[in-house]
């Protein structure tokens, strides 16, 4: 058996290079095998191994949560102002305008959202909004009125990688506010 | 006054299910400085009020 030392190995010689993949050692080696699109002189990388196994380079998962309570009158829907971003891998959520998550990869999303209402409303609507439409919700009525409530939503969802996007909406039923603390996060299950 | 108490003035039968999904009534406010505003009305036998209505409370 032979024993082929190389950096780079390119796999297909098909002209279009996107057609073809690398899989390389970095020029700086740090214990990752990098899986590319391209011809070896200049793949892009798309995914790595480590020691724990695959990575996907580009798969967004992101958290952002609301670093102050949201005005909210009793009964309306209102979109949560989650302005703070605890992470975001792909920069693809807006945390200053439109406090949406709009993904750069296509695939199905595991979306997670929480919800914190004041101790004198006495239920809670959750919203998940995909393009500016209701697609999921919960309600939950509250058990004990005088204390704060906290109420999750959680949804798998396809978004296309281009214009598809999600928001979180609530409604509380007595109070004026939505709490600080309210939070959306979500990660790509699965690329398409 | 917010919308939701002026409608719910003008119609006091109306409950909080009314407001919720799967109800007649979809109040909604996107945080982006305009307010409150119907987004949907289906309710079967109240008729959506009128701009000069919601004034008037």
């Amino acid at each position: 058996m032979s024993t082929v030392k190389s950096k780079k190995l390119q796999v297909g010689t098909d002209a279009t290079s996107s057609n073809n993949f690398t899989i390389y050692q970095p020029a700086t080696p740090d214990g990752t095998l990098r899986i590319g699109v391209g011809n070896a002189d200049s793949p892009t990388e798309v995914g790595r191994f480590n020691s724990n196994g695959y990575v996907a380079t580009n798969a967004p998962a992101f958290s952002a949560t609301s670093s102050a309570n949201t005005p909210a009158s009793s009964g309306v829907l209102t979109k949560l102002i989650l302005d703070t971003e605890q992470f975001d891998t792909n920069s693809n959520f807006d945390n200053t305008t439109n406090y949406r998550f709009t993904p750069t990869v296509a695939g199905y999303y595991q979306i997670n959202g929480i919800v914190i209402t004041p101790s004198n409303a006495d239920s809670t609507t959750i919203v998940i909004y995909k393009n500016g439409s209701h697609y999921v919700s919960t309600v939950a009525f509250h058990a004990t009125i005088g204390v704060t409530n906290r109420y999750n939503i959680s949804v798998l969802l396809y978004l296309n990688g281009s214009t598809d996007y999600i928001e979180l909406y609530a409604a509380q039923y007595g109070g004026t506010v939505l709490g600080a603390g309210a939070t959306m996060n979500g990660i790509l299950i699965k690329a398409t | 006054m917010t919308l939701y108490e002026k409608i719910t003035t003008l119609y006091p039968d109306l409950t909080n299910a009314d407001f919720m999904p799967e109800g007649t009534i979809m109040l909604q406010n996107d945080s982006d400085g305009r307010g409150d505003y119907i987004r949907e009305w289906n309710h079967p036998t109240l008729a959506q009020p009128t701009q000069e209505q919601l004034d008037g409370v």
